[in-house]
């Protein structure tokens, strides 16, 4: 570091040569020709030196060594003097200047001089910046003092609160078992994210953690860096409460609950912070074990082979399971009845219901639609769901899907029906064989030849009557393909109209049809697509003779074919179906006409089409009317 | 004067028998396919029996018989019931008898000749 010196001459040659030499000393030189610029210049440039000629115009070496000295002691003025000035020089020195040196100058005596002057000023330097060392040590010795009191101090009240939550725990006795069991670790943390503090059991479990960082204690915290707990409660001056992982001294991991809250506030920031950690592995593996318990449970709601459903009083479902959801769809917040039975209003019948009002489990069989179409019989068990208090908070439904029971139990009804109608038919042409035998016997005794010969047909049809009752026997005791000869469809479909035409004239119904000539022979079961058409259209007089809504109604009957299948559309304005109705007219013993339907036509007339390769469409809307669409291909 | 029977049955082979089998044993008949035939018949003549089958298309046994009932004029004629359901005799309580089909001829004529002589 090279000194400043300030050098104050009236003589231009002594400014230019003396600076240049006292520049080539390694010092930073500036000059001033007088005493009044010498002033100025030391209060802008602060020399540590100044090299000054006693003798000057204007303000003398004396008076500005008086000035300089008065402003800066420190600052050390050598005096330059000329011949015969000694005394002067030496006055000088009781001003405190620090040399003085005669002109013409020697230069070894000015280096001399400044050398002694340089040694003063690194010593003087050395001084106070040991002054200034010791005054730092002082200071943060008594820091440190200060610092170690509050760590004591915050220890102390980690142990006190320690105590206060056992005496606290104790007091709640056998009702806070695990409260008592808990074991709590409590620490404070300085603003510099270090351990200050810690209990008795902090110490014991998680190791002699003060002096360490705040997040040391925590498993995953080192790599996370800033973000625990403690640092939250510095950043935001609010506790903070969240789930850790602590290491324990033996390398255990420790689930715990952290609760953090800020100590002592000084200029807005947080002094410390108090960290509770309660260990909750206790906690954890019960809660674990509900866990467990829960998923076991839903695993078993959900892989039932049954459709389940929660619902709560407002008819909205709460829950449902795998299968319902596949059968259904989603069905959690939508109504019950929309999503089950696709009805706007809740079902009349609804098991649910009576479960909600008598707490008892109900049943009901019913016919639900799926989301692909197929309907299915389901028997629904309902079982109540009560709260804590007992109340019936939600039922649950439980549907088991019965339609191949139903099938087969349809079957086997329509063979005990069969067998019914077919015993009557047997009864009749049984007498009515025994009349033609009789006629036949009488028709010999008398020798009536007319008799004979009449009796003989009534005979030979009878045996023709009885074949085709033995061939529908057949038909329904097992499942055969419907075959046929080709049939002439405009004579099959014209055939099927005259049927039907008397029963719509005494109904008076407008009864219409639409059959062009010529639709080409197809292979059918003639008998049976005929029952089937009859079937659907006394259905359909039904339903215009049971509409009170409207005064005149009509019944179109149309007959088409394609390159590919015959088609026949039957439409009525009777009364129409609800979609329940709809969904279930198809089903075998399911009639919407009370007592004057046995629930059997359209069932046939179903299975017929089916049994054809064909498919029956219906639409139809309440009040308006109906329409079949049936399609029946060549093949 | 032979006595007349009106027969009433839907299936026309057993009215043919049943007109036979009468009419060889001495009695006039007369024919009807359901109950309302049955009904314009008795506007024409009065029979002294009827034989009457129970289900019948339309008009049925039982529905002839109520609007028997109801009238004083007919409501004396006596009633065979000759049907193939069983157990459905009491569809008609005021039957003097009740056959099933098939019946024994003997049988039939012996009740016949019971309620109105030969």
């Amino acid at each position: 570091m090279s000194e400043r010196l300030l050098l104050v001459d009236d003589e231009d040659d002594i400014r230019r040569f003396l600076g240049m030499f006292l520049a080539d000393l390694g010092y930073e030189v500036q000059a001033a020709s007088n005493g009044t610029n010498a002033l100025e210049l030391f209060e802008t440039f602060k020399p540590a030196i100044v090299l000054t000629d006693i003798k000057m115009p204007g303000m003398d070496g004396l008076e500005l060594l008086k000035r300089i000295k008065a402003r800066s002691p420190e600052t050390e003025v050598v005096m330059i003097s000329g011949h015969g000035d000694m005394d002067l020089a030496i006055g000088c020195l009781q001003y405190e200047a620090a040399d003085f040196v005669t002109k013409p100058i020697n230069h070894d005596i000015l280096d001399a001089a400044l050398k002694r002057i340089d040694e003063k000023l690194a010593l003087r330097r050395q001084l106070r910046q040991y002054t200034e060392n010791l005054e730092k040590l002082v200071s943060e010795k008594s820091h440190r003092v200060v610092e170690l009191e509050r760590q004591l101090a915050a220890g102390e009240m980690v142990e006190t609160m320690c105590q206060a939550i056992s005496g606290l725990s104790a007091d709640f006795g056998d009702k806070a078992g695990y409260f008592n069991e808990m074991p709590c670790f409590v620490a404070v943390h300085n603003r510099s994210l270090e351990v200050v503090a810690t209990n008795q059991l902090y110490k014991e479990r998680l190791g002699d953690m003060v002096g360490h960082h705040s997040w040391e204690a925590y498993v995953g915290q080192a790599l996370r860096g800033f973000d625990g707990p403690v640092w939250k409660t510095f950043e935001t001056g609010k506790g903070q409460r969240s789930r850790e992982t602590m290491l324990c001294k033996n390398g255990r991991e420790l689930p715990v609950m952290v609760h953090t809250s800020p100590l002592g506030q000084r200029n807005g920031k947080v002094e410390l912070v108090l960290e509770l950690a309660v260990d909750v592995s206790e906690i954890k593996r019960l809660q674990e074990e509900l866990r467990v318990t829960q998923q076991k449970y839903m695993d078993l709601f959900e892989a039932t082979p049954c459709h389940i459903a929660l619902r709560d009083r407002d008819y909205r479902i709460v829950a449902n399971n795998t299968l319902f959801k596949e059968d259904f769809g989603e069905g959690v917040g939508k109504l019950c009845h929309q999503i089950f039975r696709h009805r706007d209003e809740p079902c009349p019948d609804c098991p649910v219901d009576v479960t909600f009002a008598d707490g008892a489990p109900h049943t009901l069989e019913a016919v639900v639609t799926c989301l692909d179409g197929r309907t299915k019989n389901v028997l629904t068990f309902s079982a109540p769901i009560r709260n804590g208090k007992g109340e019936i908070t939600e039922v649950m439904a439980l549907s088991t899907d019965i339609t191949q029971i139903r099938q087969l139990q349809d079957h086997l009804t329509s063979l005990g029906l069969m067998l019914g109608s077919i015993s009557h038919g047997v009864k009749g042409m049984l007498t009515a064989l025994e009349g033609g035998v009789y006629r036949l016997e009488s028709g010999i005794k008398r020798n009536d030849a007319a008799r004979i010969a009449d009796a003989g047909d009534t005979i030979k049809s009878l045996v023709g009557r009885v074949r085709n009752l033995v061939l529908n026997v057949l038909y329904y005791a097992k499942s055969r393909d419907m075959a046929g000869e080709p049939v002439d469809i405009t004579h099959l479909a014209t055939n099927v109209a005259q049927i039907v035409e008397p029963k719509a004239a005494r109904e008076r119904i407008a009864f219409t049809w639409d059959i062009p000539a010529g639709l080409g022979a197809v292979p059918l079961d003639t008998a049976n697509i005929s029952a089937a058409l009859v079937n659907i259209l006394e259905n359909a007089i039904d339903a215009c003779a049971a509409d009170t809504g409207k005064d005149a109604h009509a019944i179109t009957f149309r007959a088409a074919t394609t390159a590919d299948a015959v088609i026949f559309d039957i439409t009525d304005n009777g009364m129409g179906m609800s979609q329940e109705t709809r969904e279930k007219a198809f089903t075998l013993f399911f009639s919407s006409k009370g007592l004057k339907g046995t629930g059997l036509g359209l069932f046939i007339a179903h299975d017929v089409v089916k049994k054809h390769g064909g498919v029956i469409d219906l639409s139809s809307e309440p009040g308006v009317g109906t329409q079949f669409h049936i399609v029946i291909p060549r093949q | 004067m032979p006595k007349t029977i009106l027969i009433v049955d839907d299936d026309p082979n057993i009215r043919e028998y049943l007109e036979t089998l009468l009419t060889d044993n001495g009695y006039e008949t007369i024919v009807a396919e359901n109950g309302e035939k049955a009904l314009e018949v008795l506007a024409a003549q009065t029979p002294d029996l009827i034989t009457l089958d129970i289900e019948m298309p339309d008009k049925t046994g039982p529905w002839f018989n109520r609007a028997l009932q109801r009238g004083k004029t007919y409501a004396n004629i006596p009633i065979i019931v000759i049907t193939g359901h069983t157990g459905l005799k009491y569809v008609i309580p005021n039957a003097v008898g009740s056959l099933g089909k098939p019946f024994e001829q003997k049988e039939l004529l012996d009740l016949v000749r019971e309620t109105i002589g030969s």
